[in-house]
């Protein structure tokens, strides 16, 4: 079954090992939402996934992917 | 733990609480035959579940909506609970109405207090199941990996 992996991990911790909370405060969201969509419990909306992208500095495409 | 998620759990506590106390009073202030004769009664009960409600309304309302305490997940999580809610709406009128039918069926007509004690009971169950829907969800969405 198709399903959406991240990099979220590998981004912060390539990011000097930027905190869930630094993510969050940058992404407009809750630390609780980092964690759960860094643990693929949570696919988060085109939005928000748009936002974190955009705190990593990266295309959309290298924070999500569809397998 | 998410903030709504906290809100909740505290809420479902005070909702049961709430609960208890409504259906205390009533049976030890003398349940349903004092109810129609003692006004004082009936608005000790009336302030009992409007006070709850209000109480209810606030614990909700006063949720901090910054980005950093209420987010999308957390608003699809309400909205999903909202299922819940309906479903225990709908779950408890349907046992008053086949429970009243079977029992007052002869009689033709129901007590007019059961009127109040349909509207307490709903909304009890209402209140409590949008709780319970909360916590289900954040559960159900933790389990999910």
């Amino acid at each position: 079954m198709p399903k959406i992996q991240n990099r979220i991990r590998r981004l912060r911790f390539d990011r000097n090992e930027m905190t869930q909370q630094e993510l969050a405060e940058k992404a407009g969201c809750t630390r609780q939402t980092i964690i759960a969509v860094e643990q693929g419990k949570y696919v988060p909306s085109l939005e928000l996934s748009f936002k974190i992208a955009r705190a990593f500095a990266v295309p959309l495409e290298e924070v999500f992917q569809y397998e | 733990m998410a903030p709504l998620q906290k809100r909740s759990l505290f809420a479902l506590l005070l909702e049961t609480l709430w609960a208890l106390a409504i259906i205390l009073v009533f049976i030890s202030q003398g349940g349903a035959a004092k109810w129609d004769t003692d006004a004082d009664f009936r608005l000790i009960m009336d302030g009992m579940w409007v006070g709850g409600l209000i109480l209810y309304w606030w614990l909700f309302s006063s949720l901090d909506h910054r980005p950093d305490q209420f987010d999308e997940r957390d608003k699809t999580i309400i909205d999903r609970a909202s299922k819940v809610q309906w479903w225990a709406v709908i779950m408890s009128l349907v046992a008053w109405v086949i429970g009243l039918s079977e029992h007052y069926h002869a009689q033709g007509q129901i007590p007019v207090i059961l009127l109040s004690l349909i509207f307490f009971s709903t909304l009890i169950a209402s209140t409590l199941a949008q709780s319970v829907g909360i916590l289900f969800g954040y559960w159900r969405m933790n389990r999910n990996a």
